[in-house]
């Protein structure tokens, strides 16, 4: 399982956006989320586990994390929820404590127009080569889950860099996984014509898009009592043998701007005593004409 | 330099493809890489269609959806990325193209994407618009969730881009006369099939939402599963489609299916109702095509009441069902 952490980008304010283009972003007040689909991701491995568990078979989960020690209490969560292993890796040396992407933002704090905070934010191809080299060389696992995109990118190209690199199969917008005989999965995945059903063998990467099941469970205290010495290993990118700065300069592809978007509206208010007023305002001063025309 | 557009006519969405590239090479694609339908391949400016196919007696159809005048069939099995990618790859090691474009889709970040890995090349998704320059590309995107669009230089050969799903229902021009520059098959050889038992379904979600003229949209405001059912409720009596949040649909107040944004489906319906949703870019992604947008919410320092037409401060359900009374009045003969 591999997990990312993000701002909660809603709860930046309009000015703080409206000023990206000339100012950079800064995001490191804003509160840390799990990333929607990768909330989903964990919730459908701890799923899979329970399934096996019942016809005698056992999973051994792992999670992945890449990021500060914003991302620990999430991995130690895991940790509760049954996850065996927990890693965090580093990007860049964050001994002190802040996440890579923060140091980054203050880096560039007066940069003019920038990727401020966004650094390592917006490098796929150095998360791939992390996940990927970690899979090989400490996981060992045959099924890597994860989410099919996240901010501030939002590509979605990741899972399919993780099985270019490992030369699994990956499918993604996966909504549904079930175990099927040995060494197999049926799944369920939204492709572009349609709702594809369809086994797969293992090794291969699987990215999960809009599931039914979204939420992760929330272990009970005796679970955190009882997995509470476990611990989650920091690893930084190098002791994978991954050099950031490197996978950056491959990728060929860099951030160099930020704009903001005038969306072309201008919401005017209409007024009214009641709900049933304003409702009846807004339909005669423009729904009628809307809706009844031909 | 040269482009090349991929239709995968393997899957029922190759018109919907070869629309949307035809969109983007009209009006995305500009500087010193315009797009030259006429597909001079003598020219520098040139570009052409990979155009995969798997029955023989659909591929002239298909050829003749391409964007470009110049051709490439290449027959491939459906759903066998391997196959599709390593045709492209042979293209890209021969110079044939230096920037590939795909639709939107899971089938196009699969390809460009792998395409990218193998060839050492650039890979962009989800492109708003190019801008060819003598060293490199310029590349529009969303980020942030959509709050901001962010300008990418891609400086590695190939370059690998999906267009943004924005282009899907354009009307780009339309090629005459296709020129078949070959027809090569790929079906041998590679022993890659990664799915076993394919079952598919149809889904109902886009193309309902694509012909919506009328849309509520209902966002967690709305306050609980029953408060969404008043307002589905209110929407079914005006004549409306309606369309949920992502955190109505994560909460299981409605299926997936109906959910509207960059996770979902994007709409442009005459009128778009917005009720209790605070309007994130994300949501607003799928209605900011909506000839007029109407925002009920009670707060007013929502995104959704600056970016829309018109606004009512107000709680959202009850203002819905008001307005439902209103229409469905008038419809019902006295």
């Amino acid at each position: 399982m591999c997990f990312k952490v993000t701002p909660d980008f809603e709860e930046l304010p309009e000015a703080d956006w409206a000023a990206a283009a000339t100012h950079g972003l800064q995001t490191r007040y804003v509160r840390r989320v799990l990333n929607c689909f990768d909330e989903s991701a964990l919730e459908l491995a701890l799923r899979l586990s329970d399934t096996l568990a019942t016809r005698g078979q056992t999973v051994d989960l792992g999670a992945l994390s890449i990021g500060g020690r914003e991302v620990e209490p999430y991995l130690t969560t895991l940790v509760a929820l049954g996850y065996e292993r927990a890693t965090r890796v580093a990007p860049e040396a964050d001994a002190a404590g802040a996440g890579p992407a923060d140091a980054n933002a203050d880096a560039n704090a007066d940069a003019a127009p920038t990727v401020a905070d966004a650094g390592f934010e917006l490098a796929p191809a150095a998360v791939a080569a992390i996940v990927a080299a970690h899979v090989r060389r400490t996981d060992h696992s045959d099924l890597l889950l994860l989410g099919c995109r996240s901010g501030p990118g939002d590509g979605g190209t990741v899972p399919f860099r993780v099985a270019e690199a490992l030369g699994w199969p990956c499918l993604t917008q996966v909504t549904e996984i079930e175990p099927s005989g040995e060494g197999r999965l049926r799944v369920a995945a939204m492709v572009d014509d349609g709702l594809l059903r369809a086994t797969l063998r293992l090794p291969c990467v699987l990215a999960v898009g809009n599931a039914v099941v979204s939420h992760l469970r929330v272990p009970t205290l005796r679970d955190r009592l009882a997995r509470r010495e476990k611990p989650i290993d920091v690893l930084e990118a190098t002791a994978l043998g991954i050099d950031v700065a490197a996978e950056r300069m491959r990728e060929g592809c860099a951030l160099t701007g930020l704009e903001t978007i005038d969306r072309g509206r201008r919401g005017a208010v209409i007024a009214g005593e009641t709900p049933r007023a304003k409702a009846r305002a807004l339909f005669d001063s423009s729904l009628r004409d809307l809706i009844e025309a031909p | 330099m040269r482009f090349a557009a991929l239709i995968d006519g393997t899957v029922a969405t190759a018109a919907r493809q070869a629309r949307a590239l035809a969109g983007f090479l009209g009006e995305g694609l500009t500087g010193a890489l315009s797009a030259d339908l006429s597909g001079d391949l003598a020219g520098d400016l040139a570009g052409e269609t990979f155009v995969f196919y798997w029955d023989e007696r659909d591929k002239r159809r298909l050829a003749g959806l391409a964007p470009t005048r110049a051709v490439r069939l290449v027959r491939a099995a459906a759903r066998r990325p391997e196959q599709v990618v390593e045709s492209l790859a042979a293209a890209a090691r021969g110079g044939e193209a230096t920037l590939f474009l795909a639709a939107a889709g899971p089938t196009g970040t699969e390809i460009v994407t792998r395409l990218a890995c193998r060839t050492g090349g650039a890979v962009l998704t989800e492109a708003l618009s190019i801008e060819a320059r003598p060293e490199h590309l310029v590349c529009r995107k969303n980020v942030y969730s959509n709050h901001l669009v962010g300008r990418f230089e891609l400086s590695a050969s190939p370059s690998c881009v999906t267009i943004d799903a924005c282009w899907n229902d354009s009307r780009g021009p339309t090629v005459a006369e296709h020129r078949i520059l070959s027809d090569t098959d790929v079906t041998g050889g590679i022993d890659a099939a990664p799915f076993e038992d394919l079952e598919l379904a149809d889904l109902p979600p886009a193309g309902d939402f694509a012909a919506s003229r009328f849309l509520v949209v209902a966002g967690y405001g709305v306050g609980s599963r029953a408060g969404l059912r008043r307002v589905a409720d209110a929407a079914r009596r005006m004549g409306a489609d309606l369309g949920v949040s992502r955190p109505v649909a994560m909460n299981a107040w409605a299926p997936m299916d109906r959910l509207i944004g960059v996770s979902g489906s994007r709409a442009a319906p005459a009128v778009c109702i917005v009720v209790g949703a605070s309007g994130a870019p994300a949501l607003h992604w799928g209605i900011e095509r909506a000839g007029f947008i109407v925002a009920v919410n009670p707060d007013e320092r929502a995104p959704i009441v600056r970016n829309s037409d018109a606004v009512l401060l107000d709680d959202g359900v009850a203002v819905v069902e008001e307005l439902a009374e209103i229409i469905a009045g008038r419809r019902t003969p006295t």
